[in-house]
């Protein structure tokens, strides 16, 4: 018994230093004087680490230190927004989702950014697609709540070495009629993913984003629901009906669907990592994932990896969005908020854009480098990167999103697994959706 | 007045610790509070009609159901044959039962993520013994019927050790002088087994079935990791919980959708302690 | 039947292990061999084995001071602080139940045992606005406070199964001999109870060790993380998860718990003989 207790407190003496302070965390105190010192919270991944360098170059320029705090990605989402719950936050800058404007702006938790960016970024230069929708919130209206951080897209990552192969290319213009090459429309893509899958060599067509956790499903569905003809809704009326389940939106789906045969066998539920893999071990022909991956798969595979952006469906053409803007949170101090607009202001300059693409997986909204032809030749994956941000479109980012997202990601999924059809499914979604805009609306959750 | 000091702490450290948050969140529950803080309405009891208008309420309670009742039979039954087997002494025993513990000894949320691995559909290993060795290979993760059975496996992997140790402490706590005196009566090892080894470590099994079933309820983490929280298939009550509180924002509906499934499992529970109870006191 | 028992055994053991041997294997590879199609199953013949993953989870996470070693201190610290804690005040709670007439007792040990039902998930955000306002996210005394109170539903209704089978005339022989009860308590009825409290102590110190939920959520910066969320980390990475790490950190993770449980196995084994001695 004594000696439990001798042990009991030693244990807790153990404690008492370096976990002791709970105090705001790394950055500065809530203290007026003090050093300048500015804090960004980011999820935990490489372009978090790109942003750290700049930071410490922003520190050498300005004297105003920048930290950059990186949380899990599983829980980045949950950690800001429980520290938006605090009186004051943690972090001056958060690094948000395109998804969470919406919140950030109608519940007070970011500052409106309009009439400063006006002044502090030429915004001819940022490419209205990321504008639309790392910036700007309600759609349509010109008003601006972040500023353009990482900009991403989903593209086409393939095997240029099969594509280029003189059996394969003889092969497969046998038997379609056509050239082998990176797809150009839906039709092609699906041919070539026939063409290359081979289960009995374990060889298999494509890749697909179909991750069921979070949101990897509705993005990869995303680009093609728009390109078949379909779309989320009416950006101003917030109507569903007629929109999510149009005949193009259905057939869209059942193209998505359809693409699962020439997939590995759990194709219909790769996540963002997962995803990588059927390319990554060499089995695949062709992955439909983040550009924000290809900087790896460039540097693993080297000229035997093409990239191209999403094919089209007659003229229409389309890519999901994906990155995050950079925010002013709205329970920060006046004076960091200051030193948070410096930082941006400064982030958003040129030279430092040219500097940002040289960091891994940092891509830019910058129209001037977007076009610039040395941008283009920069890499393998530029091109087509830049090709992609032409073409960007995103879901819904109203305070609601979450509640809008869970349907799609069920049903949707549903539809993969073969439980449902891919009409009722999307009819599914339609009549939850417009019940939860309708609920929304009530509570004056949606802009008017 | 000694007595108090003995339960005092415990029960003080308990109730500082849990009934301010079981006291927030039944007022929680009442509100529309969001993740991010803000505005806080009463919406009065708004949430709980919500809560069992939603269809995936009842879905999400009968897959609840559904895992937890196979998972603990399997693992009770499996646990006490594997007791009852490792009962007497044998060379390596000491080995054998530390390494037989191993799985529990693991981190769910990293054994999640390697299920996922071994699950996998083409390049997971257990497909592809299945594949050598000729045999169909399921797709565990897609196929929907399969998704639950591939959770209720993981979670059998891993707490079927548990019961397997508390069996054999109830094994073990079983007097000597009784087995000696059934000997002598020449009972056959089934009586023995009927009448002595079973009813005298009921009690304890009892717990570990009690202990497991709660437990089991609240397990989130491999299906998040199996199947997203997301899936009608698993989803379960916690996965539901969190797709509301987390995914949805919406803390208040996810408190509420939390204190109905609170009142149930108490009142489960009760009738369970009141049978260990009447078990206890008729020895 | 002895020979269905050895076969049993043996069956189990084989269908245990293998996911952990598949762990074990992984831990030795490439990533590369990790996701390939083809299975590499035997160290040396099928692939080329290597200790990379190891080496890489020494070094400090990029962009970060701590590397695993520290995140692992914490575990440490905050698991087995807990768990004696929970042992002890469990052993004693379970013991005043078990030989006082304590009013209500019914009714407090089910309270006990139902702070075991509400889901985490459930009660995280009310937990983190109390620990925001007593200062006690991001340090190690709250983390070591929570996982106590949640072992003690477990502990105490485990020891009081166990400190119910001693018999009363132990201790009452020894309070006529003139010990007091506190000292019956520590000499009798502990070292008897040894066996309950080894199994009660591994439970507690799993349950702590491995803990995700609040360890994320009560803990945005590095000072009293553990290691569960550390590996969450591992999960936004642009190469894809590496599997290898993933696989050593596992590994690594759980060698403490096993040398635990080696440690108290003879408690574990013992179990309860006193019942030899009842008359």
């Amino acid at each position: 018994m004594r000696n439990i207790v001798f042990a009991l407190a030693l244990a807790f003496a153990g404690c008492g230093d370096g976990g002791g302070s709970s105090g705001p965390g790394p950055g500065p105190g809530p203290a007026k004087d003090g050093p300048k010192a500015i804090t960004i919270w980011w999820a935990q991944w490489a372009p978090a680490d790109g942003l750290q360098e700049l930071g410490r170059d922003f520190e050498k320029e300005t004297g105003i230190k920048v930290t950059v705090h990186q949380t899990p990605w599983p829980d980045y989402q949950n950690q800001v927004n429980l520290e938006f719950g605090n009186r004051e936050t943690k972090f001056d800058i958060v690094i948000g989702d395109s998804q969470w404007i919406g919140r950030g702006a109608s519940k007070g938790l970011y500052i409106e950014l309009t009439d400063w960016l006006k002044g502090a970024v030429d915004m001819s230069t940022v490419h209205p697609r990321a504008a639309k929708y790392l910036c700007e919130y309600p759609p349509g209206s010109g008003r601006y709540w972040a500023a353009p951080c990482e900009t991403d897209a989903i593209g086409i990552a393939y095997r240029r070495d099969w594509f280029e192969d003189a059996k394969e290319k003889a092969a497969y213009k046998e038997k379609y009629k056509r050239d082998l090459a990176p797809p150009a429309t839906y039709e092609e893509m699906r041919d070539i993913a026939e063409f290359f899958t081979r289960p009995a060599d374990k060889r298999y067509g494509v890749s697909w984003l179909t991750g069921r956790g979070y949101d990897a499903l509705t993005m990869g569905f995303e680009q093609v629901l728009y390109a078949f003809g379909g779309s989320w809704g009416d950006e101003k009326t917030f109507k569903v009906q007629g929109h999510i389940n149009n005949d193009g939106a259905v057939a869209g789906l059942e193209y998505l669907k359809s693409m699962m045969k020439f997939s590995t066998p759990d194709g219909a539920k790769l996540d963002y990592g997962q995803c990588l893999e059927p390319f990554d071990n060499g089995s695949t022909a062709m992955l439909v994932n983040y550009f924000a991956f290809y900087p790896e798969i460039s540097k693993k595979f080297g000229d035997k990896a093409g990239f191209c952006p999403m094919p089209k469906k007659g003229d229409r053409r389309f890519a999901s969005l994906g990155g995050q803007g950079m925010s002013i949170s709205a329970k920060a101090p006046k004076e960091r908020q200051e030193l948070a607009r410096q930082f941006i202001k400064w982030f958003e300059q040129l030279k430092i854009q040219k500097e940002w693409i040289k960091k891994p997986a940092g891509f830019p909204a910058n129209t001037d480098i977007l076009k610039s032809e040395e941008f283009r030749k920069a890499s393998p994956y530029n091109a087509a990167f830049a090709d992609s941000v032409d073409i960007l479109v995103d879901f819904w980012n109203v305070p609601v999103f979450g509640e809008l997202l869970a349907p799609v990601q069920q049903y949707v999924g549903e539809a993969m697994d073969g439980k449902r059809s891919a009409k009722d499914a999307l009819d599914a979604i339609a009549t939850e959706h417009e019940e939860i805009f309708r609920k929304a609306r009530e509570n004056g959750d949606l802009p008017k | 007045m000694l007595k108090y000091g003995f339960v005092g702490p415990a029960l003080l450290l308990l109730i500082a610790l849990n009934i301010f948050p079981l006291g927030y969140n039944i007022w929680l529950s009442f509100t529309n509070y969001d993740l991010s803080g803000g505005d806080v309405k009463s919406v009065g009891t708004r949430n709980y009609r919500e809560v069992f208008n939603e269809p995936r309420y009842a879905a999400a309670i009968r897959t609840t159901a559904l895992f937890v009742a196979a998972a603990v039979l399997i693992e009770l039954v499996l646990g006490y044959a594997l007791a009852l087997a490792l009962r007497g002494e044998f060379l390596g025993k000491g080995f054998v039962l530390t390494v037989l513990l191993v799985p529990m000894m693991l981190s769910p949320a990293v054994m999640g993520l390697f299920w996922h691995l071994i699950f996998k559909g083409d390049y997971g290993i257990f497909n592809q013994t299945l594949g050598a060795a000729g045999l169909p290979e399921p797709q565990w993760l897609t196929d929907p019927g399969l998704k639950l059975a591939a959770c209720v496996i993981v979670d059998v992997w891993m707490w079927t050790p548990f019961m397997m140790l508390i069996s054999l402490a109830a094994l073990n706590s079983i007097p000597r002088h009784i087995y000696e005196a059934a000997e002598i009566d020449r009972a056959g090892a089934w009586t023995v087994f009927r009448r002595i080894t079973l009813p005298l470590s009921a009690p304890l099994l009892l717990l570990a079935v009690l202990l497991r079933t709660t437990d089991a309820l609240k397990q989130f983490d491999y299906v998040m990791v199996l199947t997203g929280p997301n899936d009608a298939a698993t989803q379960t009550l916690s996965a539901l919980l969190y797709q509301t509180s987390f995914g949805s924002f919406r803390v208040g509906l996810g408190t509420a959708y939390g204190f109905v499934v609170l009142v149930a499992v108490i009142a489960v529970a009760t009738l369970f302690t009141r049978y260990l109870d009447r078990l206890q006191r008729s020895r | 039947m002895k020979i269905v028992r050895m076969a049993l055994i043996a069956l189990y053991f084989a269908v245990a292990t293998l996911p952990l041997a598949w762990l074990v294997i992984t831990s030795i590879k490439h990533r590369d061999d990790v996701i390939s199609t083809d299975a590499r199953v035997v160290p040396g013949v099928e692939f080329r084995p290597t200790l990379r993953a190891y080496a890489e989870l020494n070094e400090p996470v990029k962009g970060k001071n701590h590397s695993f070693l520290h995140f692992l201190l914490n575990s440490a610290l905050i698991a087995l602080a807990s768990t004696l804690a929970s042992v002890a005040l469990g052993t004693s709670c379970a013991y005043g139940f078990s030989r006082f007439r304590i009013a209500g007792a019914r009714d407090w040990l089910f309270f006990i045992l139902s702070t075991r039902f509400l889901p985490p998930l459930a009660v995280v955000v009310p937990v983190l606005l109390m620990f925001r306002e007593f200062d006690l996210t991001n340090t190690r005394l709250g983390l070591i406070l929570l996982y106590t109170s949640f072992n003690l539903s477990l502990s105490v209704w485990l020891m009081k199964g166990f400190i119910d089978e001693i018999p009363r005339a132990y201790e009452e022989a020894a309070l006529v001999d003139g010990y007091s009860r506190m000292q019956a308590f520590a000499r009798i009825i502990v070292p008897q109870a040894a066996g309950g409290m080894a199994v009660t102590a591994v439970f507690c110190l799993i349950s702590a060790w491995n803990e995700l939920g609040f360890a994320m959520t009560l803990n945005n910066d590095d000072a009293a993380k553990t290691v569960p969320p550390y590996f969450q980390g591992m999960i936004g990475k642009i190469e894809g998860l590496p599997w290898p790490q993933i696989a050593a950190g596992a590994l690594l993770y759980v060698v403490p718990i096993v040398v635990f449980t080696v440690l108290v196995r003879k408690h574990l084994l013992r179990g309860m003989t006193f019942g030899t001695i009842k008359a």
